[in-house]
């Protein structure tokens, strides 16, 4: 029967590591591919972004207010060429009514025209700008009209004894006030009107710079909040991931946001970071596997040499003798042969069971039986060092998830462990029992050898840490188990006195907790 | 009778007894096999051996035990240790404790039959053919 099983088992280890392997590096891929084909918003982007438009609303602001200053500058320029020439037309007219009282200063009132006649011709353009076609349509105008009327009577003052001079005095002189009043009024009237446009002007000006201001901040806030929090946010989040990736889960990093930034190329990077330590970790693993077969080989050895001996005893017995045996003694012989043979197969089957590189193989397993396996292997090794072993496990115990092989290696590594503490004569205790905390099962391995050190046990399960003198130990042994045990989602505690042993218990979930189980694994689902 | 060479044959493996102790008195010699060492052990308080043939790791009692054991009962008596795994720390033990031999296993049943020879001639018995001879 074993003859049909063993050739087919190694096949089928390798082809689910290979397949396993592929599916990683698949998963690997996939999420690398996710991350790339996002369209890209970097950050960098995204600062220029929102330094351009804060620049070009401040840029905005600052254009309005030159504008606003130039358009008040204008109309000040405007108020003091009307206010000039609204002190000349008054002065003009207190002259004209002089003259119409008592009959002189029609010269002055002449010269007061002229003066603001050539504070408009010296302004023109100005007012031209300022008062648009008013300057042309209503100032020039009345102020022309009224000079005229006004010369009119200086030209009636020259000729003194012209027929009907009263009356046409009067007459003129009605005119002339209609047209000063109007000029005058019309003149205070622009002002008024141009001063509350001023007024109007600079309070919303000073209204939009406000209101602007109050924008602007919220904005630049906005964009700080935006930038900051986008940035922190990633940063934290890939905080968690090397958080994660420090507890051992290798799961590729896949996209969270629309966008591909500059910690979309971190992420790549990581993800291929993360498929270098995986295979590191794979050889790390198998390495000291390698190391835990090579410290059972003497024990191996010893155990294989037995039936061998047994074989080779038996084998000359039957030569020696074949003649002188009946049937029924060469049957025995020839049974002890075979049993023998397959005796030894079995040993190296289960040495080679153990040290076979193996994909990654979840399954729920009997936690008393792959003791039991475990301890057997060690047995031998165990005995030639003169060391009893008692195991004892609670019936019925639930099944737990996850890969027999890893467990074994951890199981193992704790007993060799045990082993190297006790002294010759000792004794090592392995209990299968329910953990303290419900759904959890606990494997404790109790040695009472020296003991740990109460201020060296905190970095016991630290890379690199032994006790063991050079070339006996690489200080990874519990480094390795613990990045094993914390991958089935359970963990290894310690408790130990200096002089009467120590306990390692390690605590798996149970079956029954699927997901928790199944997110706590790497490598089975990456993507999803 | 008394000249016959007496052996005493411990290994827990009971098939190395089995095999051992026709071939052994083939030459000769009185055999009496043991599988469990302290009962080998009962035995040679109550009679003594020319020759222990004993396996070096055994559960209750290991080999370095037994030639211990046999040395302090008898001193004349030879010892020739049989082990599936020898290291040089129990090859020196046991050759400092006074063992006569060591042997590897696998051996062939040749193999341990000379170094009882051996161990005959050096207890001045004439080797298992003149011991045959003197009975």
């Amino acid at each position: 029967m074993p003859d049909d099983k063993q050739p087919a088992e190694p096949e089928r280890g390798q082809a689910a590591t290979v397949e396993g392997r592929y599916e990683r590096i698949k998963a690997a891929e996939a999420a690398r591919q996710a991350l790339l084909t996002r369209p890209r918003f970097s950050f960098r982007t995204q600062i220029f972004l929102g330094f351009f438009l804060a620049f070009l609303f401040s840029f905005g602001i600052a254009t309005s207010m030159v504008i606003t200053i130039y358009l008040v500058e204008n109309k000040m320029k405007f108020l003091e060429i009307a206010s000039e020439y609204v002190t000349e037309i008054q002065q003009a007219r207190r002259f004209e009514k002089n003259y119409f009282l008592y009959g002189t200063n029609l010269q002055d009132a002449l010269e007061q025209v002229y003066l603001a006649k050539t504070i408009l011709e010296k302004n023109s353009d100005e007012l031209l700008r300022v008062a648009g076609d008013k300057r042309d349509s209503m100032i020039i105008p009345h102020l022309q009209r009224y000079e005229e009327l006004l010369k009119r009577l200086a030209a009636l003052e020259s000729e003194p004894d012209s027929p009907r001079l009263n009356q046409k005095k009067k007459e003129i002189e009605m005119e002339v006030r209609q047209h000063g009043q109007e000029m005058v009024s019309f003149a205070q009237d622009v002002m008024t009107k141009e001063k509350e446009s001023m007024a109007r002007m600079v309070a919303r000006s000073r209204n939009i710079h406000v209101l602007s201001f109050a924008v602007a901040s919220i904005f630049m806030v906005y964009i700080a909040y935006f930038l900051g929090s986008s940035l922190l946010g990633t940063v934290n989040r890939f905080q968690g991931y090397a958080q994660r990736i420090a507890a051992g889960d290798f799961t590729p990093i896949t996209p969270i946001r629309r966008f591909r930034d500059e910690f979309t190329e971190l992420a790549i990077t990581i993800n291929q970071m993360l498929q270098e330590l995986e295979a590191h970790e794979a050889t790390l693993v198998q390495s000291h596997k390698m190391r835990a077969v090579g410290t059972l080989t003497a024990g191996v050895a010893h155990e294989l040499n037995n039936p061998l001996n047994n074989i080779t005893l038996t084998a000359h017995a039957l030569l020696e003798d074949y003649r002188e045996m009946n049937d029924d003694d060469r049957r025995e012989m020839l049974g002890d042969l075979v049993n023998e043979a397959g005796r030894a197969q079995s040993i190296i089957k289960n040495l080679l069971d153990f040290a076979r590189e193996s994909g990654a193989q979840v399954e729920p397993l009997d936690l008393v039986a792959l003791l039991k396996d475990t301890t057997h292997l060690a047995a031998n090794q165990i005995k030639l060092s003169g060391i009893k072993m008692e195991f004892s496990a609670t019936d019925n115990l639930p099944r737990v998830h996850g890969d027999a092989q890893q467990l074994q290696q951890v199981f193992l590594n704790l007993i060799l462990n045990a082993m190297d503490a006790s002294p010759k004569g000792g004794k090592i205790q392995v209990l299968v029992v329910p953990a303290d905390e419900p759904n959890f099962v606990a494997v404790k391995i109790i040695d009472f050898g020296s003991g740990i050190p109460e201020h060296i046990l905190g970095s016991i399960f630290d890379p690199f840490f032994t006790t063991k003198t050079k070339g006996k130990g690489t200080g990874l042994g519990l480094s390795v188990s613990q990045g094993i045990v914390a991958k089935h989602g359970g963990r290894i505690m310690v408790s130990s006195r200096e002089g009467q042993g120590s306990t390692f218990s390690v605590v798996l979930p149970i079956t029954t907790l699927p997901a928790r189980i199944g997110g706590n694994m790497p490598r089975s689902g990456a993507l999803s | 009778m008394s000249a016959q060479l007496k052996v005493m044959v411990i290994d827990d493996e009971p098939i190395v007894g089995k095999r051992l102790g026709p071939a052994l008195e083939k030459m000769g010699c009185q055999t009496e096999t043991f599988v469990d060492p302290a009962a080998a052990l009962g035995r040679l308080a109550e009679c003594e051996f020319d020759v222990v043939v004993t396996d070096v790791r055994m559960d209750e009692v290991d080999g370095i035990g037994v030639l211990e054991r046999v040395k302090a009962l008898s001193k004349r008596t030879k010892v020739i240790m049989i082990t599936g795994y020898a290291t040089l720390e129990v090859a020196h033990e046991a050759l400092a404790k006074g063992a006569f031999d060591f042997i590897a296993k696998p051996f062939k049943p040749e193999d341990l039959r000379q170094a009882v020879a051996r161990a005959a001639e050096a207890l001045g018995i004439q080797g298992p053919g003149a011991a045959a001879s003197q009975a």
